[in-house]
């Protein structure tokens, strides 16, 4: 008995646009709150949707870091495209769990300065897996 | 976490606005948070990079390796022919021992025969040249069986 060596690069493509997506909409959501007026509900409902996206998108990184670690064998950064690929993913993952974490504790209670810390880091996680997604395009293309 | 959003303003709450937790304890809290954010980040990471090792190992098994990709007919003398047009060919980027170098490691392809041949034969623009005026088929199916046979 034995598994298609193909499931890999299935599941990594199957589960890795979440996180991707996830991590970006929350940066949306959150980022769209902050220009909202305090008295406003659209507020509330803005952070609402960006607390359940990171925590999503947190936890969707779990299953793309392990398929891909399956795909590649093990490879912790390779060469080229994939290099530049896993330069991006390897901090882009840890920010991603530890944003997901912060705000789960958090919740709503975060004082401005805390949030806008976390909304600043949310931005740049959101840009390193615009990266790690655009690499991995890479790859494909020229596999 | 409370789901009364509605009623709470999230950030910059305050006894004013709404939100009557003591600004200490939101702090306090935020503190305690970026310490677990820290941790599970932290040991997320280390996981996934301690599990590289692991993980390299147990793909070879039969289980991982053994699957539907087509496998060809491999003589030693195939091999031995498709060595040498790697070494002439393929060694400069990729390595002498196919561990990469400017081009990828091509050790354990996780991608079929017929893949890897077309990717000989047609390479990668401003990456890798073609092969295919240099090479015939039956050169490139020996290319193939030798970068197979790296494990």
């Amino acid at each position: 008995m034995s598994i298609d060596p193909a499931l890999w690069p299935k599941l990594h493509g199957a589960s890795t646009h979440f996180p991707v997506a996830l991590a970006m909409a929350a940066a949306l959501f959150d980022g769209l709150s902050a220009l909202v007026p305090a008295s406003s509900p659209r507020k509330a409902q803005l952070r609402a949707a960006g607390y359940f996206t990171i925590i999503l998108g947190a936890l969707g990184t779990f299953p793309a870091v392990l398929s891909g670690l399956f795909m590649t064998k093990g490879q912790v950064l390779g060469h080229d495209a994939e290099l530049f690929h896993h330069l991006f993913v390897w901090p882009a993952f840890a920010l991603l769990v530890g944003l997901g974490a912060w705000r789960a504790l958090v919740g709503d209670t975060a004082s401005p300065r805390g949030f806008a810390i976390y909304l600043a880091i949310l931005f740049l996680t959101a840009g390193l897996m615009a990266g790690a997604g655009y690499w991995g395009g890479e790859l494909i293309l020229n596999s | 976490m409370s789901l009364s959003l509605e009623r709470k303003t999230l950030a910059g709450g305050s006894p004013r606005n709404g939100n009557s937790r003591p600004r200490s304890h939101k702090l306090s809290l935020e503190k305690t948070a970026l310490l677990w954010a820290l941790f599970f980040g932290a040991v997320s990471l280390g996981g996934a990079l301690l599990m590289a090792s692991p993980i390299q190992k147990i793909s070879s098994w039969p289980f991982f390796t053994a699957g539907s990709f087509s496998r060809i007919a491999v003589s030693s003398q195939l091999l031995a022919q498709g060595a040498g047009f790697y070494s002439q060919s393929c060694g400069d980027c990729h390595g002498d021992d196919g561990h990469g170098d400017e081009g990828p490691d091509l050790h354990n392809l996780a991608i079929s025969d017929a893949r890897i041949a077309s990717q000989i034969k047609n390479g990668t623009k401003g990456e890798m040249p073609s092969f295919t005026k240099k090479y015939d088929n039956q050169q490139v199916t020996a290319l193939v069986a030798y970068v197979r046979s790296l494990h």
